[in-house]
């Protein structure tokens, strides 16, 4: 019971709003109609959805797009119920209503239950209490966060709801107007009829519908839906063929002056003496401004100019005596060997924070057959958005205007009012389209650092962008890991023990305390994100402890695509392969043995299996010569996903030729796009699997740019196919499912090949 | 000093137009041409192609002073909304695109690839197209190509 009541502490101060909860009124994320503001002709009718006069649907856009498809998928959900076409389904910006916040990021996200305790309609008393707890948390914080792949997880109910409710009063509308009852009236694309003859359209219908009551609402049948399970078109698709789309670096308010940034080489050091002369001597160059930490930052210098490049060219002549912090430079082979010396002090005293246990591992070891023990490694890595990082902000008579690729516009409010030492009320954070976030668009050290500068330049507006090399030596790393993973065979080669001792920096500490310091308590609470994919796997494994040693090596670290399951995954997932090779059988059929009680995933694991040309699994292809298969199961957000990768060894490198994707994500809203998301997080994953590492020494990153950080290009791409699981599950999680399965897969399928295990990322032959 | 761009004499501020300024950042802060990207800085993802007479070029390298008189033209006139280029039809029709961020950067690349090679092979293809793009587009993208190359065959 110990891990239930740190969950409860863990919840902290916002413990104290459970009082008056009980009291809320159900339906209570619908919103007031006067949480969206409307224009002439408009009329709201709750906090999501408001109608025009001409019958555009408009629908209050909480969930910032950075590639994902998030905006076409909530957008689909609101035509569906409206019964409109999604084009007649326009986006308006959410405001910072708390009604608009995350609530299944945090559902998921905060306690640590195990998926057998969770699995809907058969939750334990324990898990559905703190479930419950932490939505009313999350409800009352109102943190809106893009993040988690839980924008339509979050948005499923509530925007079918808003949109059904706001359609069950326009009919009713309609039903009063003409006398007729509400089951008789038909709607076609948002135009409401009557068999008598009446017709008018949802924005003839709108302002009366407003003063009607509710009635009764239901949501769609699911065989009754139209658009959701179908590969409608992205709605952003057109804004992005021909350049019109605006990210953060595109938004041009008159006057704008731009700022580029110079940090500290070492991380979290400062600038001592500074001769800024020559920077101000250049032509186009404006100023200079002192930027302290902001949002975790190390401290830095800007400098405005009249273009980017001119403030870049002052920010490259400027001379400065840069600090080292005073703890010392950040090395990471120290790191690395840290992080060693606490796994294997840990995994053999019963160390660390078990995120999960269960059986009796000590007597079950004793009578295991044998034992297989393996060191596994994972490095830093930056996150390499293709929108470099950059913030607009403009400060006049203590009001303060933002323009941000963000995944949290709340917390961007948050941190530019204390960077401009004004209420948040004065602040307006409007969001673009964000050019990639992979998870670094959730901190917010560049909102403050433009705010900051926007101060000094006397009210006019001024954008920060941040050049590449600044992006790959100022990040917030995926942090690195190492685990030692250790498991007891039975006679029959299944294992009957299995122990799992990681270590790493935790991340949602560290994010809480740069990006919510509101929220900061005074210890760290044990953090899912280090131990996902690990504690929560769900082999059949009678003796298990899996637990997790939280350090504080100092590397500033953030969310990275699918966080803890991004290295996790190739720990755990390659081990298994390890265990099927040790027990001379099949890593499929061998994973099948380990699933009978969990059934979506041996389905999910069959399915890719037998796409792919498995042997023994169906439909058996053989190989060209030369290559060979390896395979990987993962679930991560609620999905399950199963990779099959076909790899060849060439010039010494692995290079990957097929990647075979299935995943069971419950009800899928969009195919298209899910299938974009299974293809870009395959991708994102091999660049990662392949060359992804950061290597810090004496504070300084050591990679700063594409050429000593390379990514996989076109001419490296396999062929990714996906197939999905039939499924009436509520959805899951799409856009980081697909990137933890990929280095297990693409390592196993090099052992098959070579002979050889890679244990440690990136992988080296 | 002026710059040809999309049909265009666009006349450059004085104090500003400094012979190194590539012209990346002529087009995006001085003339208001956001299409074109910022990626690296370093010519190496490609998110600020451009045409120069024809050719991709990486304009984040190219000083204006370099140009004399040579013709620019970015996305904003690949193609138009009435008539969009069939590169930009089969963007849409195979969903290519996701944050969307270098798109214009691989369009222009594209463009100038089928401007000189009518069928080109999956090697062109690799060569011509080897812009950076995190999100992955690649295996749409070259899909795309392939049948907007049918298209104007």
């Amino acid at each position: 019971m110990k891990r239930r009541a740190l969950l409860v502490s863990g919840l902290g101060a916002a413990g104290a709003l459970v009082v008056g909860w009980g009291l809320m009124p159900p339906r209570d994320r619908l919103g007031a109609v006067d949480a969206l503001p409307v224009e002439a002709g408009e009329v709201s009718l709750n906090g999501w959805i408001k109608i025009g006069a001409d019958g555009t649907v408009m629908l209050a856009m909480n969930r910032s797009e950075m590639g994902q498809g998030t905006h076409t998928a909530l957008a689909m959900l609101v035509a569906e119920e409206l019964d409109v076409p999604l084009a007649r389904v326009r986006l308006v910006p959410a405001g910072a209503d708390r009604l608009y916040g995350n609530v299944a990021t945090m559902v998921t996200g905060l306690p640590y239950f195990h998926p057998r305790e969770t699995e809907p309609g058969q939750e334990t008393t324990p898990a559905k209490a703190g479930q419950w707890v932490v939505a009313k948390i999350a409800r009352e914080l109102g943190i809106n966060v893009t993040g988690g792949s839980s924008s339509v997880v979050d948005g499923w109910d509530v925007l079918r709801l808003a949109a059904a409710t706001a359609r069950a009063r326009l009919l009713g509308a309609a039903s009063i107007a003409w006398k007729q009852p509400a089951g008789e009236l038909v709607v076609r694309d948002g135009v409401v009829s009557h068999g008598s003859g009446n017709s008018a359209h949802y924005g003839e219908l709108a302002r009366m519908a407003a003063a009607t009551p509710t009635g009764e609402v239901r949501l769609k049948r699911r065989e009754d839906w139209r658009l959701i399970g179908t590969a409608a078109p992205r709605i952003d698709a057109v804004a992005k063929s021909d350049g019109s789309a605006r990210f953060g670096t595109d938004v041009r308010p008159p006057g704008l002056l731009f700022a580029a940034i110079r940090h500290c080489p070492m991380l979290g050091g400062s600038p001592g003496a500074v001769d800024v002369a020559p920077a101000l001597a250049l032509a186009g160059v404006e100023r200079v401004v002192r930027l302290g930490p902001y949002g975790g930052s190390t401290a830095a210098l800007a400098v405005v100019g009249r273009t980017g490049w001119h403030a870049q060219r002052g920010a490259d002549a400027i001379k400065v005596e840069w600090r080292q912090r005073p703890a010392g430079g950040l090395d990471t082979r120290k790191v690395m060997a840290h992080l060693e010396d606490q796994a294997r002090a840990a995994a053999t005293s019963d160390g660390g924070f078990a995120f999960h246990s269960r059986g009796d591992i000590a007597s079950a070891d004793a009578g295991a057959a044998r034992h297989v023990e393996q060191i596994y490694r994972a490095p830093y890595l930056a996150h390499a958005t293709m929108e470099p990082i950059n913030c607009t902000a403009r400060v006049v008579a203590g009001k303060v205007e933002v323009w941000a690729p963000t995944q949290v516009p709340g917390l961007a409010r948050t941190a530019a009012a204390l960077a401009a030492g004004v209420d948040e009320g004065a602040v307006t954070v409007h969001v673009t389209y964000l050019g990639g976030g992979f998870g670094r668009r959730l901190d917010v050290d560049f909102v403050g650092q433009a705010v900051r500068i926007a101060v000094e330049t006397g009210g006019r507006p001024v954008q920060l962008v941040w050049s590449r090399e600044e992006d790959f030596t100022h990040d917030f790393y995926r942090p690195a890991a190492v685990a030692i993973l250790r498991a007891g065979l039975g006679a029959d080669g299944l294992p009957v023990t299995l122990r799992v001792t990681s270590a790493g920096d935790a991340i949602t500490p560290r994010w809480i305390e740069r990006a919510v310091p509101s929220l900061a308590g005074p210890v760290d609470t044990p953090d899912k994100t280090t131990s996902e994919g690990l504690f929560d796997q769900l082999y059949a494994v009678p003796h298990q402890r899996i637990a997790h040693v939280a350090t504080t090596s100092g590397v500033p670290v953030g969310y990275w695509r699918s966080v803890g399951h991004s290295h996790n995954a190739f720990f755990v997932e390659s081990f298994v392969d390890e265990l099927a090779h040790a027990a001379g059988r099949d890593p499929v059929d061998y994973r099948l043995a380990l699933l009978k009680e969990a059934p979506r995933h041996a389905a999910v694991l069959r399915l890719a299996a037998e796409r792919a040309g498995w042997p023994g699994q169906g439909r058996s292809r053989p190989l060209e010569a030369g290559r060979a298969r390896g395979v990987a199961l993962h679930e991560s957000f609620g999905s399950i996903v199963a990779q099959v990768v076909e790899v060849s060894i060439d010039n010494g490198r692995p290079r990957v030729h097929r990647v075979v994707c299935a995943a069971d994500i419950g009800t899928v809203v969009n195919p298209g796009i899910v299938a974009q998301q299974m293809e870009s997080a395959v991708i994102f994953a091999l660049s990662a699997t392949l060359h992804g590492r950061i290597d810090i020494v004496g504070g300084v990153v050591q990679q700063s740019n594409f050429p000593s950080y390379p990514v996989v290009r076109l001419s490296d791409t396999p062929v990714i196919e996906t197939h999905l699981v039939d499924s009436t599950r509520g959805p899951g999680g799409v856009g980081e499912i697909a990137t933890p399965p990929l280095a297990p897969a693409l390592s196993n399928a090099v052992f098959a090949l070579t002979g050889k295990r890679l244990r440690e990322l990136p992988l080296q032959l | 000093m002026e710059i040809l761009v999309n049909g265009v004499a666009r006349p450059l501020p004085d104090d500003l137009a400094d012979q190194a300024l590539p012209l990346l950042w002529a087009l995006r802060d001085l003339l208001g041409l956001t299409g074109t990207k910022f990626g690296c800085g370093v010519g190496a993802c490609g998110a600020c192609t451009v045409h120069v007479e024809g050719e991709a070029v990486r304009s984040c390298l190219l000083p204006i002073g370099a140009l004399k008189g040579r013709r620019v033209i970015t996305i904003e006139a690949l193609g138009s909304a009435e008539v969009p280029h069939p590169l930009q039809r089969a963007w849409v029709a195979h969903q290519v695109s996701q944050c969307g961020y270098c798109q214009s950067g691989i369009l222009m690349a594209a463009a100038a690839l089928l401007a000189k090679k009518r069928k080109p092979s999956d090697a062109e293809i690799d060569a011509a197209i080897a812009n950076i793009c995190r999100c992955g587009t690649y295996p749409r993208l070259r899909a795309a190509i392939r049948s907007a190359a049918a298209d104007m065959a």
